[in-house]
């Protein structure tokens, strides 16, 4: 052998490498997404999306609590932390040194390492035990420590990566900073930056942690922000635990639900960004 | 409007990054309707000298001016004046081409007087269609004014960048190297583009290319290590120096 040929050779066993680790890192996702498809499809129906829950005994039923639930609380969260986290992430990114600064990115960073479920008994210490009672309120103020992190971290991330001649060249048009910043840096952006909320979003709506005692979960339909709600991560771990054999099959619907509709949204974001490049 | 008074002049500045003294003691005038180049080995202060004079130097943390600008009769680096004014009378065009992300080449070159305040769709399509007739690009974008900035060519958006900063009627454009980025056919074009803003404005121009500075500059201005070495008409600057170190810059033994 020669020394192309060894070379060559080496080539093609580092490749091989690659193609190994992706199929690696591939294959949990494709195995689960597999298996939900197998056991919950065949449960899935039109009742599971329009129905309540029937009594333990008779078929059928449906989820459509939990669906709207998960919706509703994801929403009050996302309607909590979005902006705020947009805000302080574009604080960050333009205006970042300094103690305050460092001392938000630390406390932001904190946040996005602490497990959901002391992030749920957060929640339930401050809002489900002076009301005293679990709520839905309670479950989308969860949701929203969960996002806001997220949000903050990536929407600095997104608008480091924009060149600072770019903010000079909008100051040299005799522009106040603040208009350079909002109407050039981050509507320019705003493509990406919402890519980041729908990613954190996404992430919430799977979480069960943060929802189990203080959104508590419910078997009839509500939209009461002061009661409890149901939501598709709690409903399919109350369903998954039960001993009946049909609201087993209905968890693994759930879950295929859940599974698609959080790969959904990260797809439809990641459309949005490659539609849309921007430099 | 050609006359003899200046219409921008820097007295002694010094400019400080923390410690580092980048620029010396620099006092040069600027004539109306003239191009003045600065040149100078790379690292001798030329674009920290240039960002000065709109106080975009400000932008770089640790930075600091003493001195005087005039501009106007007024020291523009006293802390009492808006650098948001002084940068409407004296705009800039970068190294690198920058048009606004997701904007279109309409809405680039508008964009400063929009967010002025000035709404009127016929006085902004006015101002469209001159200003990109400065910056020589009419006739290449007339019809896809809706299309991104950044769809165009380097050449193209570094005129597209000339018509934005044209757009907010500055009397001074200040030039940071505008054609390093770009090919000979593009810079060319720009060159070309210069001789004609010079009737309107004056114009200011660091440049790496000392060809370029011979070309189209009246005036030119030879830095090393923050020190002003030699100012004059470029011919005699290129012709007839009469320091030993601008010779030796510009005829490559050093630099």
């Amino acid at each position: 052998m020669n020394y192309y040929q060894i070379q060559k050779l080496k080539s093609h066993f580092f490749i091989g490498l690659l193609y190994f680790s992706a199929a690696f890192v591939l294959a949990p996702l494709i195995m689960v997404i597999i298996f939900l498809f197998l056991k919950g499809a065949s449960s899935l129906n039109i009742d599971f999306f329009i129905n309540l829950p029937k009594p333990v005994g008779e078929t059928g039923g449906g989820m459509a609590h939990a669906i709207l639930g998960t919706f509703y609380m994801v929403g009050i969260g996302t309607i909590i932390s979005v902006p705020l986290g947009i805000i302080c992430g574009i604080y960050l990114a333009e205006y970042g040194k300094g103690k305050i600064p460092t001392c938000l990115r630390m406390a932001s960073d904190l946040l996005t390492g602490v497990p959901s479920i002391v992030i749920g008994i957060f929640a339930y210490t401050l809002i489900v035990v002076p009301f005293k009672s679990f709520s839905a309120l309670a479950g989308g103020v969860a949701l929203s420590l969960i996002i806001l992190p997220i949000v903050i971290r990536s929407t600095e991330e997104i608008l480091k990566l924009i060149p600072g001649h770019i903010r000079e060249a909008g100051l040299a048009l005799g522009l106040p900073r603040w208009k350079v910043i909002y109407f050039i840096i981050v509507k320019g952006n705003l493509p990406n930056i919402f890519t980041g909320v729908i990613l954190a979003i996404s992430r919430a709506a799977g979480e069960t942690a943060p929802l189990l005692f203080t959104a508590f979960g419910n078997m009839y339909l509500s939209y009461s922000l002061t009661g409890p709600m149901a939501s598709l991560p709690v409903q399919i771990y109350n369903y998954a635990i039960s001993p009946f054999e049909d609201w087993q099959r209905q968890a693994w619907a759930g879950a295929f639900v859940l599974i698609i509709l959080v790969l959904g949204l990260n797809i439809f974001s990641r459309m949005i960004v490659n539609r849309k490049q921007l430099f | 409007m050609s006359d003899n008074t200046p219409i921008l002049t820097t007295n002694n500045i010094n400019i400080w990054y923390d410690q580092f003294h980048a620029i010396k003691n620099i006092s040069i005038s600027y004539l109306p309707n003239s191009i003045s180049a600065i040149i100078g080995p790379s690292g001798c202060g030329k674009s920290t000298y240039l960002r000065c004079l709109n106080r975009i130097h400000e932008e770089v943390p640790g930075a600091r001016a003493t001195g005087e600008v005039i501009y106007n009769g007024k020291n523009i680096l006293d802390p009492n004046v808006d650098p948001v004014l002084i940068r409407r009378n004296i705009g800039m065009v970068f190294q690198k081409p920058n048009p606004f992300p997701a904007m279109s080449i309409f809405d680039n070159v508008v964009i400063g007087l929009k967010l002025q305040g000035v709404n009127q769709k016929q006085k902004l399509k006015g101002v469209v269609e001159s200003c990109l007739k400065k910056a020589a690009l009419w006739d290449e974008v007339k019809d896809i004014l809706n299309k991104p900035g950044t769809s165009l060519s380097g050449g193209q958006q570094q005129r597209l960048c000339i018509a934005r900063t044209l757009a907010v009627n500055p009397k001074i454009v200040l030039m940071d190297e505008p054609t390093s980025a770009l090919d000979p056919i593009a810079t060319g074009k720009i060159e070309e583009l210069m001789q004609e803003l010079k009737k309107e404005y004056t114009v200011i121009i660091v440049t790496h290319n000392m060809q370029q500075a011979a070309r189209i500059s009246d005036y030119t201005s030879f830095f090393v290590l923050g020190d002003l070495i030699e100012h004059g008409t470029s011919s005699q600057i290129f012709t007839n120096p009469k320091q030993q170190k601008t010779e030796d810059y510009i005829s490559g033994r050093f630099g």
